[in-house]
């Protein structure tokens, strides 16, 4: 009893101590982009440890994020896509890192060149030969894909639906048939094609010269301020950058 | 409304009285209370998980309607209409729910029939040779091994089935003119109907085995020995007394695998192709080799995308369509055993 007792006004301790820093911790709210996600949610992980800033951070597409930045419903929107003639004045992008997508065949069938119309014609169903991986709805990686390297045309119901980079690159590997696309980190034991004859490298993303390469940004409305600006700061170190190292290529 | 109530038998007259603890312990009455209130608690967080789901999911019913069960129309497949979903305009007056899932509940009746159907067979005659046949040095290894076998986790199942049976279909079944002749149509290659129905069979036959097997040890020996003796070898006695006298215990087996299978998520997406195809059993040999994609496996693919707003709605009207199967799958369990009352078996 008298544990238990114990325990509860260390409880009550503890939360009243607590209730004060919370509510003095900013909190940055962001949406957007799926693909800009899992980095914003790891960024935001370690920042949270460093700072306390608390996040609440939605998924829903790079126009959604725009959008939302925008209107000002947001903090930071979260955007796979430059910015573009369309979006709504006032608004900032500030980029975070870069994201490049190979497209990659079987070690037994060395193609080394994709033009866009092959890997058109491939990811449509027009050209047999292939055994066609793609990804899921919800991947970035498929939205990226079908914008960087598919549009105006839509992806075949042939191909089959894998629900991450590493189930496409093992489905690859062991297919002497098979094709699929996936982002950098996951090329090990696969033919990684050239696209429109440049090699899919870090470098080469790095650089902008690969075409299936993006930018990846948040989004404010006018400059970024506050906890924003230093969230961003923090995604742009050499701290946020090494997070970002881990699936995408980094802003340093 | 249910009332939960566990009372305690009244004491016997003249049994002694529960010994009084020296240090005051928790009253009978307490105990009652407590364990009352925490199996209220149970059926209130499934109520309000029923809704939860329910509530979430409404929209994708509301704005399909029984279409939701149905065919996609024209060239347009379910994959499709999942991209569509997902890549709604972010207003809500626009927001895209037109879903037609047919493939998808194909796939899932196919994969689960089909395990069903082999497994229940598979089980029976493994358990008559349990009880009945196996030496009992052998059933000391095997009745261990098959309560292992059922408390395997899937993620393990699905593992074996991508890194050994998938690509051994591939080399063995699968030929380039198969692939060829079905090239931007589907993608055969391995990863099917076949191998997800052999590998969602291993996975419930134990489960069936071990309840079956419990049923057979049940039966009264009066009733064996009488049907021997009137001169039945044991063969029979197994199938025309044991057996029939464990129908009962069969189909609350099949019931409880069959949710099992429904609900298999993670091997299922691994394995069964993870394409929304509805195999056609006019393709001959080609139909085992067609991809399936069941709607637990749809909702494991398809997570990541949870906060779009519509497409979280469709993926709870997945989930609520599981939860009502596995209702109707209870209900038919219940329903079945109904008219074997009659004959005063008892489960």
């Amino acid at each position: 009893m008298r544990k238990t007792r114990l325990f509860l006004t260390a409880l009550v301790v503890v939360s009243v101590l607590a209730a004060p820093a919370g509510a003095n911790a900013a909190t940055i709210v962001m949406s957007g982009s799926t693909t800009v996600y899992p980095l914003a949610v790891d960024l935001a992980k370690a920042y949270n440890r460093r700072t306390g800033t608390k996040f609440r951070i939605l998924q829903g597409g790079s126009d959604v994020g725009v959008a939302d930045a925008a209107r000002g419903r947001v903090t930071l929107g979260m955007s796979s896509r430059d910015p573009k003639a369309g979006d709504p004045g006032g608004i900032t992008f500030y980029r975070i890192a870069r994201d490049a997508i190979c497209v990659v065949t079987n070690r037994a069938r060395r193609v080394s060149n994709f033009s866009r119309r092959q890997v058109q014609a491939i990811y449509t169903g027009r050209v047999g030969g292939y055994d066609i991986f793609a990804r899921s709805a919800p991947s970035g990686t498929q939205d990226a894909f079908q914008k960087l390297f598919l549009d105006p045309f839509r992806q075949t119901s042939a191909a089959r639906l894998l629900g991450s980079n590493g189930q496409v690159a093992q489905a690859v590997r062991r297919n002497r048939r098979g094709i699929g696309y996936v982002s950098l980190a996951f090329t090990g034991g696969l033919n990684v094609a050239r696209y429109q004859g440049v090699g899919c490298t870090l470098r080469k993303a790095k650089s902008g010269t690969y075409p299936g390469s993006r930018n990846l940004y948040f989004v404010s409305r006018g400059q970024a301020g506050g906890a924003a600006a230093g969230f961003i700061r923090f995604a742009r170190s050499r701290a946020g950058s090494s997070i970002a190292a881990r699936n995408y290529v980094p802003f340093r | 409304m249910v009332t939960v109530s566990y009372r305690q038998p009244a004491r016997p007259q003249g049994a002694p009285a529960a010994p009084v603890a020296r240090r005051r312990g928790w009253s009978d009455q307490r105990v009652e209370r407590v364990l009352g209130a925490l199996a209220v608690t149970v059926l209130v967080f499934i109520v309000g998980m029923v809704i939860f789901v329910f509530a979430n999911g409404w929209p994708s019913f509301r704005e399909n309607g029984l279409a939701w069960f149905g065919d996609p129309p024209g060239d347009l497949t379910v994959d499709q209409q999942i991209f569509d979903i997902f890549n709604s305009p972010a207003r809500e007056e626009f927001y895209e729910y037109a879903l037609n899932t047919w493939p998808l509940l194909w796939g899932t009746f196919l994969s689960t029939a089909g395990a069903v159907v082999f497994g229940v067979v598979f089980a029976v005659l493994a358990a008559v040779f349990i009880v009945e046949f196996a030496p009992p040095a052998v059933n000391k290894v095997l009745e261990p091994v098959v309560r292992l076998l059922a408390a395997v986790p899937s993620v393990i199942y699905g593992l074996i089935g991508i890194l050994v049976l998938v690509p051994l279909v591939d080399r063995v079944l699968v030929t380039d003119e198969i692939k060829d002749s079905v090239a931007g149509v589907l993608t055969i290659d391995g990863s099917s109907l076949l191998v997800a129905v052999v590998i969602l069979t291993v996975m419930i036959s134990p489960i069936m085995i071990a309840i079956i097997v419990d049923a057979l040890r049940g039966i009264p020996r009066t009733w064996t020995e009488g049907a021997a003796a009137l001169g039945a070898n044991r063969w029979r006695v197994m199938w025309t007394v044991s057996l029939r006298a464990s129908r009962p215990a069969i189909i609350a087996a099949v019931v409880l695998a069959s949710a099992r299978a429904i609900g298999e998520a993670i091997m299922l997406s691994m394995v069964a192709g993870s394409s929304g195809f509805a195999p056609n059993p006019l393709d001959g040999f080609l139909f085992f080799l067609e991809p399936i994609r069941p709607y637990a496996a749809t909702i494991v693919d398809n997570r990541e995308g949870l906060t779009v707003a519509p497409f979280g709605d469709t993926i709870y009207a997945f989930a609520a369509v599981l939860l009502v199967s596995a209702l109707f799958l209870s209900l038919a369990g219940w329903a079945a055993k109904q008219p074997l009352k009659r004959y005063g078996v008892q489960v």
